[in-house]
């Protein structure tokens, strides 16, 4: 059963390989890249928890300077899933004596892993860091920049979706807190690229300086926002990242931009309802719509938030090409 | 006796309206001739043909760590750099640890620099004690004691009556106050320019009303009194339009410097979370440099410093949220307002070597930044056709974080001199 499966996997990737060798950001992903994340990450989906022995002798730490539940979860299984010994330190360790993410990085790497995920409270610590390390660093949350898999992983269930291979002439609408959101900050990178009109709607407090830039139309009214949108995207309140002092109350943002019944019938007739998790129940998202309601996709995207890791996973640590990546040692 | 004859050199001296191919003649550390053809015979003879003799450069803002953290820098450090760029006379910026908010300080940074014997440092002392915003220093001891001005660079004092009795108390003792523009309250965290850039890279921005505000808020008090302020690195639309009002209505009271950084780079160079991009205040979007070269353009600006803020190199390999914020830049200034200002076409030459010398010595009121017969022999010798790529390793300051690492420059200095003396001379320190 699972050769056939991983057989089923070789032939579909046909040799192909990314054209970066870490994924600290959706911008180093080309149209070939994403095509190719897809084509194995709906066949990984197919596969569900078969074990496969595609990166078996593989090591991957997770380095994970800050808290998570679901991304560490589903990179573990995902990489277990493919025969992957790994670890996992919570950077407060190290760190907290004194040591710099940098060394710790480095140390993890002389264990000679093919694979290190890092998570960080902080901006472009993945990045920097991608460039001291042998290991393919694969960015799992750096503090408001980016989430590129949980971008990847939300493009699979939109495409699915739309039934096509870019999202042209779909809109999304994103509402709630933008400037805090690194699954914004991946999401619209990615959504250009697949030419989706994009908008956004919330209080000006929780919008990054010139957010329009990035091709995105912003709306302060919800209602206006999610006319006839074809994927609502609701964006979590991020207390713990600072949104406090930028909204009144909690009640009132619910009030104002929580994603009600009501609300989501001004979408289009098929919409999707979409959150990146953890939902705050009646704050972000009506209660009622989370998991039950036909609309909401919100299980589903950890669903394939799973397979597009093992596509990701699969990718990095085998190459086809034998190419080596370049570091340098600090 | 000691003398010295500079031979053949283009000499540019913007105080004496002096632009000509001439010999300079040093003895006992004074200029005492400059002319054609000087037969004297002199102790010690340059060849400066095909180089650009100036007045030894002055920035007005260094950050030489001394005393307190001589890890990332201490006087004879930041002294041999200054030489290595053209400089011969620094202000020397108080956020020390100690704090020079006493006389102690400031003499000690006056005996070490006199024991030095490289260039002239002129101490600053703090605004306030401690820095800290609360209660103003005791100006008049640190005037007494050789400090040039005080400031409270690198915090700024936040509380507006407070500042306007630091500056009314700074005129009392008739000495410089100097203002590092940021209101806190609206940086709140920031780490960089708020703009396009910030955004792409998920990191929390500084807006430029921080600085508009503050300098806005500077010049009105300083007014109330008539006190001496000094601008420090402005870099935004709205100083550039604050200070430009205060020169059309006279404000002679008030004069304001910009960073060669800020008239060169954008925010781009923040990309890749470069480190040493960070500074306060941040490098801007394009349409604030355009602003701060145009202003330059219109003369608004007095005078160019560095901001030179060496670091060790672990507070720079930090996460860009966590490092350490400030540039190297002594042995590049000359250089950068070379290539960005003169080789574009903003200005002429003798502007940004005006700029750098008896516009800055004006400012601090000291005998400096000319030619003239009877000055103290501090000179800069540069080789205008020298192209070169700005290489930290090479750098003789502890710090190795300067923001023009890589970056293709035109101009070097090749010696500098000191009261008469020779002290740099082709990449090496001349030692007694």
């Amino acid at each position: 059963m699972s050769q056939a499966i991983e057989q089923g996997l070789i032939e579909a990737r046909a040799g192909r390989d990314l054209s970066c060798f870490d994924l600290y950001s959706i911008d180093q992903l080309s149209l070939a890249d994403i095509d190719l994340i897809y084509d194995l990450a709906r066949l990984f989906r197919k596969a569900k928890t078969e074990k496969l022995s595609l990166n078996k002798g593989c090591s991957l730490v997770h380095a994970f300077f800050e808290n998570s539940t679901r991304t560490l979860a589903s990179f573990d299984l995902s990489a277990k899933n493919l025969s992957m010994d790994t670890s996992s330190v919570s950077g407060n360790s190290s760190v907290k004596k004194g040591e710099s993410f940098l060394d710790t990085a480095q140390t993890l790497d002389s264990y000679n892993l093919k694979a290190i995920t890092i998570r960080s409270a902080e901006a472009g610590v993945a990045e920097m860091l991608s460039r001291h390390v042998r290991a393919s660093v694969i960015n799992a949350g750096d503090g408001w920049h980016e989430h590129p898999t949980q971008a990847l992983l939300d493009g699979l269930t939109m495409l699915d979706h739309s039934k096509s291979k870019t999202l042209q002439g779909k809109t999304i609408c994103f509402v709630g807190d933008i400037v805090h959101s690194r699954v914004f900050g991946s999401l619209v990178r990615l959504l250009k690229k697949l030419k989706a009109t994009i908008r956004v709607a919330g209080p000006l407090t929780l919008m990054p300086a010139y957010v329009e830039k990035f091709g995105v139309t912003v709306y302060t009214n919800v209602e206006e926002a999610l006319a006839g949108a074809d994927i609502v995207y609701a964006l979590r309140v991020q207390e713990e990242r600072g949104a406090n002092g930028f909204i009144p109350t909690l009640r009132e943002y619910s009030k104002m931009f929580g994603i009600s019944r009501k609300r989501l019938d001004l979408a289009a007739k098929d919409a999707i309802l979409m959150h990146p998790g953890p939902v705050r129940r009646d704050v972000d998202v009506h209660s009622a719509l989370v998991s039950v309601d036909e609309q909401s996709q919100i299980l589903q995207q950890v669903e394939n938030g799973m397979a597009v890791r093992k596509a990701v996973l699969w990718l990095l640590c085998n190459r086809m090409d034998n190419k080596v990546k370049e570091m340098t040692r600090l | 006796m000691s003398s010295l004859l500079i031979k053949g050199g283009h000499v540019i001296d913007p105080a004496n309206k002096f632009d000509a191919v001439a010999d300079i003649f040093v003895e006992n550390g004074k200029i005492k001739k400059i002319a054609n053809n000087i037969s004297d015979k002199a102790d010690e003879t340059i060849d400066a043909k095909g180089l650009t003799v100036t007045p030894g450069l002055i920035d007005l803002q260094v950050h030489l760590r001394e005393p307190g953290r001589e890890d990332k820098e201490t006087l004879k450090t930041g002294s041999w750099a200054a030489l290595a760029g053209g400089i011969t006379s620094v202000v020397a910026m108080p956020n020390l640890n100690p704090v020079a908010d006493n006389q102690s300080i400031i003499e000690f940074i006056v005996n070490r620099s006199k024991e030095l014997d490289l260039i002239n440092i002129y101490p600053a002392g703090a605004t306030t004690r401690g820095q800290h915003g609360k209660m103003i220093s005791e100006m008049n001891e640190l005037k007494n004691a050789g400090a040039i001005a005080v400031t409270d660079d690198g915090v700024d004092v936040q509380d507006e009556n407070i500042l306007r009795r630091a500056l009314e108390y700074a005129k009392t003792c008739d000495i410089l106050l100097m203002s590092h523009c940021e209101t806190d309250t609206l940086t709140d965290g920031g780490v960089m320019h708020e703009g396009w850039v910030s955004t792409q890279l998920g990191l929390s921005g500084t807006p430029a009303v921080s600085e508009d505000l503050a300098v806005t808020k500077n010049i009105m008090l300083a007014n109330l009194s008539g006190a001496r302020l000094h601008l420090l690195h402005n870099s935004s639309i709205g100083a550039m339009e604050a200070i430009r009002q205060s020169k059309k209505l006279k404000q002679t009271n008030i004069t304001a410097e910009v960073s060669v950084q800020h008239f060169s780079l954008t925010d781009e160079e923040c990309f890749g979370y470069n480190t040493n991009a960070k500074m306060y205040p941040p490098l801007r979007s394009e349409d604030h440099v355009a602003a701060v070269v145009k202003a330059i353009k219109d003369g608004v600006i007095d005078c160019f410093t560095t901001d030179h803020a060496p670091h060790i190199e672990p507070d720079k390999l930090e996460p860009f949220q966590h490092a350490a914020f400030g540039s190297t830049g002594l042995e590049t200034s000359f250089a950068v307002a070379n290539t960005y200002l003169v080789e574009k076409k903003h200005v002429d030459l003798k502007t940004i070597i005006s700029k750098m010398t008896i516009e800055p010595a004006k400012i601090i009121r000291v005998n400096k930044g000319s030619l003239s017969v009877g000055a103290d022999a501090d000179i800069a010798l540069f080789d205008m056709k020298k192209e070169w790529i700005v290489d930290p390793r090479d750098s003789l300051s502890k710090g190795k974080n300067c923001v023009f690492a890589n970056k293709k420059l035109h101009g070097k200095c090749v010696q500098t001199i000191v009261g008469g003396k020779l002290k740099y001379a082709n990449g090496q320190i001349i030692h007694k």
